[in-house]
């Protein structure tokens, strides 16, 4: 399985709230590597990178949590349920 | 159209936008503006106070924006600290108080976007809703 991204801000609310279902797909196996964006510029220009991919999904901007999939540009964003997040770690 | 610097020839206040106030916020004189250059703004501006603005300064000029407003700041305070804490720290890093749930495009006139408060009434987290808030939660529907 393809490694899967979580874009996060260290002081974002949603970040908070969603970083106990994504440690919970982490110890079922799933691959995702968190990286914050606000204190870590190589981790903010990667997601940068990705704005043609994101922005489409989230309301035209970059915004925090966002969960990618690079392989397929499988993105969603913010405070979402356990099932769906599952669904994108399943992708 | 581009902004320009205006300033009031009675008591010197100075406005950045597309057309000059009517009337003088600060002095009531009508008329009164005229267009200037960003040097002579920046210099009618004189040394800028420091200590800056503290969380506390923002906490209170956020309560004092939202009160005539249909939205209030967020009584979860623990979640409004969080906030306040990630602007600032985004101010010390990357020189403006952004939205620590969005990014920061590097394209000054579209970050402007995200300096907080930003314009979250056409969110769609706000935007229609009965228990609307801005994409953080900082701001909420009263
Ligand atoms: S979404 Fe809320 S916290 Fe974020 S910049 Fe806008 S008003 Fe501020």
């Amino acid at each position: 399985m393809s490694k899967h991204i979580m874009f996060h801000g260290r002081e974002c609310p949603h970040c908070r709230a969603m970083m106990p279902l994504v440690d919970r797909l982490i110890a079922e196996g799933f691959a995702i590597e968190k990286l914050e964006v606000w204190h870590d510029e190589k981790n903010a220009d990667l997601m940068r990178s990705y704005r043609p991919v994101i922005a489409a999904k989230c309301g035209g901007q970059l915004r925090v949590p966002t969960f990618l999939n690079p392989e397929t540009s499988d993105a969603v964003c913010g405070e979402i349920p356990y099932e769906k997040l599952k669904e994108w770690a399943s992708s | 159209m581009k902004k320009k610097f205006w300033r009031c020839f009675v008591c010197n206040d100075v406005h950045w936008g597309f057309k000059p106030p009517e009337i003088c916020p600060t002095c009531k004189v009508a008329h009164a503006y005229v267009e200037i250059s960003a040097k002579e703004a920046k210099a009618c501006l004189g040394p800028l106070p420091e200590p800056g603005f503290t969380k506390a300064d923002f906490r209170r000029a956020i309560e004092v924006f939202a009160a005539p407003n249909q939205f209030k700041v967020n009584p979860d305070t623990e979640r409004v600290d969080l906030l306040l804490e990630g602007m600032f720290s985004n101010e010390q890093n990357h020189g403006l108080r952004y939205c620590p749930c969005r990014l920061r495009s590097k394209d000054f006139e579209e970050d402007l976007k995200i300096v907080c408060p930003c314009n979250f009434l056409i969110h769609e987290t706000y935007q229609g809703l009965e228990k609307g808030e801005c994409w953080c939660g900082l701001f909420i529907k009263r």
